[in-house]
């Protein structure tokens, strides 16, 4: 009885619709346009050519498995699959564990909670090729930030961060490591939206402050927290211009980096090998996204 | 909400706010003060104030190099593909969240995935496509690229702005004759203002930085973006280290100027792009 009006009027409103089509696909032209152009296209010939030898003037040459085959054979590629791999478990660990800590604190609305968080947001406002150079330079052994404060206790203290094993790891690693503002806006968004009843609820019932987070607060926000962990995941993937311009990859292949092996590719006329970098970036984000999709069970609504 | 803060836990809190705030500021007011000192001054004692205060390295830098150009060239790769793009994507998104169309799903589909799509991946096919456009070394090349960039997110943010508004309204309009074009010029945008705002704000912000295309795709002098001109500097002046100091303030003062004349609009936007991401 509900269903036969409802599908009255929706046929009514298609017939409208229906003379409304060529503007309908007008509308979409720009974006498709710009989708077949910088996305189905690029990817189509990405996937087609990481299977050829092609040095971008001669035409593409099928050669198999060839490029993955010497990309797996790599040392430099093997590595910088492991610091992706170390960078991602620091980025859920560490990176997102602060950034949503900071949300959490900032809830409490502490004096300064405004003034944290507007402040938070400045380097990430900032090209993160400056950001690279500004960490340059605070780790520069002559009159870097770090070592000058090392050097009032220790006045022999000589280390170059970003050349000298095992440190330069972990100075690219801090140049991100604690800039975690973007989880901390989306999650403190996420625990703004709580409805307000729920927290006093759970205040009347007796819980503490501690089991409101726990219980309550911590399981609602999962889903923010689920999108700043494949955010910055994705941002580990295409980690590029803090390492460029500091280390370039090195000492050895310390930070190597798949853009880093990638853009190298290019340089040297390698599109093949090149591609194949791209296509193995690609399988590596779709892994991620599954993975934390089901990890996070996001697509569950919770009110 | 009365919570009774225990003390420990009241320390933490302003501990976390204090590393946040020394960490985001400290670094950014260290370069802005060095660039007054003198070499000497900064490599003899680091931390400490500049002696003296003098303008002298940025008028001399400024009078080198065309930083007006690489502000200009900025400008107009982040202004211009921001403006196009949101106008294409809101006029993708409007009719994805207000008609009924065969493929709407589809597109849809299509369009946010590319989120997925680490941009790196696609450098050899754009870096061809701009150059059989004939836009290598080129402003308007590195602009065409940035078209393509949030894609995703403007349009799943624009999309559910628009699907907040009620339909009434453009029946109503329809009814009055407004065309197709007038309905979504008149009534639609002006209501999808706070979505605008948001993805406009995370596009402008991401192109306005955007250093791994803008290196790729150009060369001269004269098509150079502020970041890249800042990479370029380091090779230029090495061990001149005042003027490196003064470029890096140079080239991070606008963006953290436009940050503090729309914060409240910034932060909106971030977590904005979260929600159901």
């Amino acid at each position: 009885m509900k269903t036969a009006p409802k599908k009255a009027t929706r046929i009514k409103a298609g017939r409208i619709q229906r003379a409304n089509y060529k503007w309908i696909y007008l509308f979409l032209l720009p974006t498709i346009v710009i989708f077949a152009m910088f996305y189905l296209m690029p990817i189509a010939q990405v996937f087609v050519t990481s299977f050829t030898k092609w040095d971008g003037f001669n035409a593409p040459k099928f050669n198999g498995l060839t490029n993955y085959i010497n990309l797996f054979t790599n040392s430099s590629f093997l590595i910088a699959l492991k610091n992706l791999l170390w960078w991602c478990v620091i980025a859920l660990t560490l990176h997102v564990g602060f950034g949503t800590l900071v949300a959490f604190v900032l809830y409490q609305r502490p004096h300064g909670w405004k003034f944290t968080r507007t402040v938070f947001m400045i380097p990430n406002v900032i090209s993160a090729a400056a950001w690279a150079m500004i960490y340059k330079f605070i780790f520069n052994n002559d009159f870097g930030i770090l070592n000058s404060v090392i050097r009032v206790f220790n006045p022999n203290f000589n280390v170059q961060w970003f050349y000298k094993s095992p440190w330069a790891f972990w100075a690219v690693t801090f140049t991100w490591l604690f800039y975690a503002v973007i989880v901390t806006l989306v999650v403190l968004g996420d625990l703004m939206n709580i409805p307000k009843e729920l927290n006093e609820a759970a205040l009347m019932d007796g819980a503490t402050g501690w089991q409101l987070i726990r219980y309550i607060q911590l399981p609602l926000c999962r889903a923010s927290i689920g999108t700043s962990v494949i955010a910055s995941l994705t941002s580990r993937i295409a980690m590029y211009e803090q390492i460029a311009l500091t280390t370039s990859g090195g000492p050895g292949d310390d930070t190597m980096s798949l853009p880093i092996i990638l853009v190298k590719g290019i340089m040297d006329y390698r599109y093949g090998y090149a591609n194949a970098v791209g296509v193995v970036m690609f399988i590596i984000g779709l892994i991620v996204l599954g993975i934390v999709n089901k990890l996070f069970r996001m697509d569950e609504a919770d009110y | 909400m009365k919570i009774k803060y225990k003390p420990w836990a009241k320390v933490l809190m302003y501990l976390v706010e204090a590393i946040v705030i020394i960490l985001s500021v400290f670094p950014i007011l260290w370069v802005i003060m060095s660039s007054f000192k003198t070499n000497g001054e900064i490599l003899s004692s680091p931390l400490a104030l500049p002696a003296h205060f003098s303008l002298d390295t940025f008028i001399d830098i400024f009078q080198k190099y065309s930083f007006p150009t690489y502000f200009f060239n900025s400008l107009l790769a982040a202004g211009v593909s921001t403006l196009v793009s949101l106008l294409f994507y809101a006029m993708g998104a409007y009719v994805i969240a207000k008609f009924e169309f065969p493929g709407r799903k589809l597109l849809f589909a299509l369009f946010t995935i590319t989120l997925l799509v680490p941009s790196h991946s696609k450098t050899q096919p754009i870096f061809s496509l701009i150059t059989k456009l004939n836009l290598y070394d080129s402003i308007w090349g590195v602009t065409l690229v940035y078209l393509s960039a949030g894609m995703a997110m403007s349009i799943f943010v624009l999309k559910a702005g628009f699907m907040a508004i009620p339909k009434s309204l453009d029946e109503a309009a329809t009814l009055d004759g407004a065309s197709f074009f007038r309905t979504f010029w008149t009534i639609n945008l002006p209501l999808a203002k706070s979505a605008l705002a948001t993805a406009g704000i995370l596009m402008f912000l991401g192109n306005w930085n955007e250093y791994y295309f803008a290196s790729l795709l150009t060369v001269s002098d004269s098509q150079r973006t502020l970041p890249i001109a800042l990479a370029f500097f380091t090779s230029e002046f090495s061990y001149n280290y005042t003027q490196l100091f003064a470029a890096l303030t140079i080239v991070i003062l606008p963006g953290i100027i436009l940050y503090a004349l729309a914060q409240d609009q910034v932060q909106a936007s971030v977590a904005a792009s979260g929600v159901k991401g």
